[in-house]
């Protein structure tokens, strides 16, 4: 049968490739997603996400998944979410006031425990390879859904680098935001305005010429982009990135740094950005995490309370998902330097709004906190909840430029009761 | 069709092997004449032939006797013109040929009865687009040619100073002066590094293999060193797939160290990068429309399957590194310091690239197909080209690198001028570069064209120099960028015929590298200052027995500020005296995120040719209001503003502004537009300020015409 392929033409051979994808492998096997949703009344509800990403490895005993009694807890308290049996790290009150509204998965597990694998694996679903480059869930959802804002990039990267538009390219690209209180560089312009008109009077008239002769896609494109960022920079919407808009109680109650990236996320999901990934670094505690590791957890449970407050109040909750996630856990052993060191084997992460259903702790592990009990949920099936909440369909083939299909999550399993 | 394998055919012929002409002999015509000559020059079927007496006599090769045209065959040099030409002749005869296709394709169409209006303007419109892109674009003005020639070999604009020269040189023959003098030039090492950075995913700032000790800046120092003496292509190749030792000692590892620990994934890359073919999906399944099994994969891979990154030479060495650990440990102690970052430099020596006794490489766990087992092994063997014999050989990876970079092998050299065609004209012959099927004919655009460049490529015994300079020395580069775009069907099926090279963006390291043209005199002056290699060595060539823990402190603070990279601006954090200016592949590579060469879409060096020119919003607020541009209205060191200040008139500050940044003098219209900015004012340093800013941010700026 193969050696008749090579006489198709390398049309003839992509259609071929699609056709024969679905056999070739094995999807045959994959559940049928129309079943399990079906069932299911608040999947595809998202129409936003707000992707925390706690860089460096947060530390699962000391935040979501403690164990109270157990020698490997180290100094780390508890407190109690209102549910029986099911308590948080002392440090993180202001969540566990509002467990009603987040979901906690307990039993996330991946195979490395180097960083740059560990976080590629966490945000894209897959493995990382010198072959190809796999998106971040934006771009997955901007592949299956379309582009959402006219003139704002889909993806936002508040504080940090991740995972990019992989194989999708760069019209999937994530904008960069280093600091959310410096806002948008480069969005002031140079000089005052009637000396900015004039220059650009000068450049459109430069460009005239060129225009006329080159008719390409390229240019065209890059004009289009040139007109788009300057009726942006222009426009209103310029201002979702000026922090200073908002009262100082609430620039306060969210918190310095990483919480002026929660408040600048959820202004621009107001503004009509689906996917903003807001960096919270600094987890790789190897030593001294209880000096260390209190305030900031402290802080970010403060700013995620906040976060949740306020898209309730501005009505975005139900249609905002809020993930929380980490390449791994910390070892249980509390090392000769009084820290954690990297334990890809379990670690915990957090769901809330866009259709989840709160007040819940998905999968279990042992009494230690060393390994998974039950239900362990791979970075594929933790993909597959999030692109779930979203109505990504997970069974669509999509193709990179060198004809391979790929599946947003991989294959992985939502993890329905959060959608129950 | 027929004409077309002549053509090829005779020029083959005359395309022979180094030139070895230095002997006087006897030359005898079809008609029995004889003269005593030496061959001195080869051209449009002229054999050129000087006699004793200097005096120097032209002769048609076909009056030659059957003997002598087979010693022309033997003996003539490459004449680079004569190749050039060639190849417009084949572009344009398929060029010709395309067009008359598309009329009777038209024709076709028009005639079609059963096709209802609409479709029929579709298609008539589709082959109205095909044949304006069968139609040659004008040949470039001198100002076009200063401007591409300078983005495409020395990988920047010209200075204004050399775009003046240029322009005022009345030498005719001062396009093929430039095109050899640029790549000779330093600027094309910065530039061809770019590529090869890209391709074969050099990164430099990180650690190798994830050992933070292994410095790549060797290995970037190497390849450089590679451009620099134009060292062929297979030679090259040869020495990355059999190299073997430290990487301060034989830096070349660097290219199997880049895979450290993901050996399957390297031959993917070996497999793409050197002989176009994407075999990755075999990894795992049998290819799905290609003749590849998954045991070919496996079978491949054994090759590298003896392939050991830890195989210190020498139990005694390793003893004497552990001694010098524990020695620095103690003494460290005392001092009550930490002798850990001392002792991870040692640690390097456990990373010698070697061979292994045993072949490491199994089949996976889950293996489903009844030519082997589940974990079994597998003996190294090709899956196409020739068969290769292992004894030969003293390791299966030395036998498998002779095979890849043969002659005789049927990709490797069409994959290296593929790549290198698309890197002059924007466009493969076989698109995309990393699929060249298994039959070429019917594939390619030009299947002539491309066994010609691919004979034209052995020709030159793989020179890179020499093969890039004959491209860029031909019409059919010399002219406008084409004004429209091939759609992508039509790349697909092979049907753009070359009427010119695409218009493209610049590349990021282009962009940069401009800037840095625009604002420092000598844009090279800074290359070869980070040299790694050298001091590398001397570091590891230490005798640690030697000397105390104080001592070996300073060679590893030595040893970490090798090579770093220059203070790079960041968007984020502005260093106070402003952007460095030295040319991209002098910085950190990658540049990481949030420079101004990730923002215009500089590789993440983690895949092949990662690169891209795609817009995106924060390019175009880098230009419109990013402290780049305001470097070029500020820059202390060479301001285009003070030069065109310096000017007599407003007209010449105008010309000089556009010369600077366009390698053009402005056209009527230009200068209406220009005058409005710069009289406004009277000439202030603002009105030429803005002037700047306008080119900078002009599409002509952005575009390579």
């Amino acid at each position: 049968m193969k050696k008749e392929l090579l006489s198709l033409d390398p049309l003839s051979r992509r259609h071929f490739a699609e056709k024969t994808a679905a056999a070739a492998f094995g999807l045959s096997l994959m559940p049928s997603m129309d079943e399990a949703m079906a069932a299911t009344t608040t999947a595809g509800k998202a129409k936003h996400v707000i992707y925390i990403y706690m860089g460096g490895g947060m530390t699962h005993l000391d935040t979501f998944d403690p164990k109270p009694g157990a020698e490997t807890q180290g100094q780390t308290g508890t407190v109690s979410t209102g549910v029986a049996g099911i308590e948080l790290s002392e440090y993180m009150p202001d969540l566990a006031k509002r467990f009603k509204d987040i979901a906690v998965v307990r039993s996330l597990t991946q195979k490395t425990g180097a960083h740059g694998g560990a976080s590629y694996w966490m945000q894209t679903g897959y493995q990382e390879t010198p072959a190809i480059r796999h998106p971040n869930m934006g771009g997955w959802a901007q592949k299956a859904l379309g582009k959402m804002h006219p003139q704002l990039p889909d993806t936002i990267y508040v504080g940090g680098g991740g995972p990019g538009s992989g194989f999708l390219g760069a019209s999937y690209a994530p904008l960069p935001i280093g600091d959310p209180s410096k806002g948008l560089p480069n969005s002031k312009a140079p000089v005052k305005k009637p000396r900015m008109d004039e220059r650009l009077a000068a450049l459109e008239g430069f460009n005239q010429s060129f225009l006329d002769k080159y008719q390409t896609e390229d240019v065209q494109a890059y004009s289009q982009f040139y007109d788009n960022t300057l009726d942006f920079l222009k426009g209103k919407d310029l201002d979702v990135f000026d922090l200073s808009k908002e009262k100082k109680e609430k620039r306060d109650a969210y918190g310095n740094g990483f919480g002026q990236g929660l408040l600048l996320a959820k202004r621009l999901v107001k503004t009509g950005v689906r996917f903003v990934r807001v960096t919270n670094g600094g987890w790789d505690m190897h030593g001294d995490l209880w000096n260390r590791g209190p305030g900031k957890i402290n802080g970010f449970s403060k700013g995620i309370a906040t976060l949740i407050d306020d898209l309730k109040a501005e009505g975005l909750f139900d249609e905002t998902l809020i993930v929380l996630t980490t390449e791994f856990g910390r070892t249980p052993k509390i090392n000769a330097r009084g820290g954690r060191d990297h334990h890809p084997r379990c670690f915990s992460a957090m769901l809330a709004g866009g259709g989840i259903q709160g007040g819940q702790v998905y999968g279990e592990t042992d009494d230690k906190a060393i390994s998974v009990k039950e239900d362990p949920v791979t970075p594929q099936d933790f993909s597959a909840t999030i692109a779930t909440a979203l109505g990504l369909p997970l069974e669509k083939r999509i193709f990179a430029p060198n004809g391979r299909p790929f599946f947003v999550a991989n294959g992985g399993e939502p993890i329905m009761p959060f959608f129950s | 069709m027929a004409r077309f394998a002549l053509s090829t055919l005779l020029l083959l012929v005359f395309l022979t092997s180094a030139l070895q002409a230095e002997d006087m002999r006897t030359w005898t015509d079809t008609q029995g004449r004889e003269v005593e000559a030496k061959l001195v020059g080869f051209q449009q079927e002229i054999v050129v032939l000087q006699m004793k007496n200097g005096q120097e006599v032209r002769f048609p090769v076909t009056k030659l006797s059957e003997k002598d045209r087979g010693y022309v065959r033997e003996n003539a040099p490459i004449d680079r013109r004569t190749a050039a030409r060639q190849i417009d002749q084949m572009v344009w005869e398929r060029l010709k040929e395309a067009n008359l296709e598309i009329k009777q394709e038209r024709a076709a169409v028009l005639a079609n009865k059963a096709l209802d209006s609409a479709e029929r303007n579709k298609q008539l419109a589709r082959l109205a687009h095909m044949e304006k892109m069968t139609h040659p674009t004008a040949p470039m003005t001198d100002e076009q040619f200063l401007r591409r020639i300078y983005l495409d070999i020395a990988g920047r604009i010209p200075t204004y100073e050399e775009a003046r020269d240029f322009l005022r040189n009345p030498n005719k023959n001062k396009r093929a002066v430039l095109i050899n003098q640029l790549i000779q030039s330093e600027a094309f090492v910065s530039h061809f590094f770019n590529y090869y950075s890209d391709l074969l995913r050099i990164r430099d700032g990180i650690s190798m293999g994830g050992f933070n000790n292994l410095k790549s800046g060797a290995y970037v120092d190497w390849v450089k060193d590679q451009v620099r003496n134009d060292r062929p292509w297979n030679e090259f190749v040869t020495e990355m797939l059999q190299a073997r030792g430290y990487l301060w000692e034989n830096p070349a590892t660097g290219y199997l160290l880049t895979d450290y620990g993901m050996e399957l994934c390297n031959l993917s890359n070996t497999f793409t990068t050197f002989l176009g073919t994407e075999i990755t999906c075999a990894q795992c399944h049998d290819h799905p429309f290609e003749d590849v099994y998954q045991m070919d994969f496996y079978r491949m891979a054994a090759f590298f399957g003896n392939l050991d990154f830890k195989k210190t030479p020498g139990k005694e060495k390793m003893a004497s590194i552990n001694a010098a650990k524990k020695k620095f440990s103690q003494q460290a102690k005392k001092a009550e310091k930490n002798a850990n970052d001392v002792n991870s430099l040692l640690d390097a020596y456990a990373m010698y690239i070697g061979d292994g006794a045993e072949n490491q490489i199994r089949l996976p766990f889950d293996y489903q197909y009844d030519d082997g087992e589940p974990n079994g092994k597998v003996s190294p063997a090709a899956y196409f080209g020739d068969i290769i014999d292992l004894e030969k050989y003293g390791t299966p990876r030395e036998a498998f690198a002779d095979w890849a970079t043969s002659e005789k092998n049927p990709r490797f050299t069409v994959n290296v001028v593929n790549r290198l065609w698309k890197h002059v004209f924007g466009i493969a012959q076989i698109e995309p570069v990393y699929n060249i099927p298994g039959h070429l004919d019917g594939q390619a655009q030009n299947y002539e064209l491309l066994k010609f460049l691919e004979s034209l490529m052995k020709e030159v015994d793989y020179s890179v120099k020499d093969f890039l300079t004959i491209l860029y020395s031909t019409q059919t580069y010399q002219r406008e960028a084409c004004h429209a775009s091939p759609t992508l069907d039509m790349i697909d099926k092979g049907e753009f015929h070359f009427p010119a090279p695409v218009l493209r963006r610049m590349s990021a390291e282009q962009l940069w590298d401009s800037f840095v043209a625009m604002s420092v005199a000598k844009p090279e002056a800074s290359s070869r200052q980070r040299r790694v290699l050298e001091p590398y060595k001397e570091i590891m060539a230490t005798d640690w027995s030697k000397i105390d823990f104080a001592q070996a402190e300073r060679l590893r603070g030595r040893f970490n500020n090798l090579g770093n990279p220059a203070v790079m601006m960041t968007e984020s954090g502005k260093k106070a005296q402003g952007p460095v200016m030295i040319r991209a592949s002098e910085m950190r590579l990658p540049n990481g995120v949030g420079s101004f060469l990730y923002a215009f879409g500089q590789s993440d060096k983690k895949f092949i040719e990662n690169s891209n020119t795609d817009g995106t919003i924060p390019q175009v607020m880098l230009l419109l209001n990013g402290s780049m541009t305001n470097q070029i209205l500020t820059a202390k060191s060479r301001s285009v503003v003070q030069a065109a200040q310096a000017e007599d008139s407003h007209d010449e500050g105008i010309d000089v502004v556009f010369l600077s940044i366009l390698s053009r003098r402005p056209a009527p219209q230009d200068r209406d537009y220009a005058e409005s900015l710069v009289r406004g004012g009277q000439g202030s340093a603002a009105d030429y300020s803005d002037l700047i800013w306008a080119l900078l941010n002009s599409h002509e700026f952005m575009f390579i015409q």
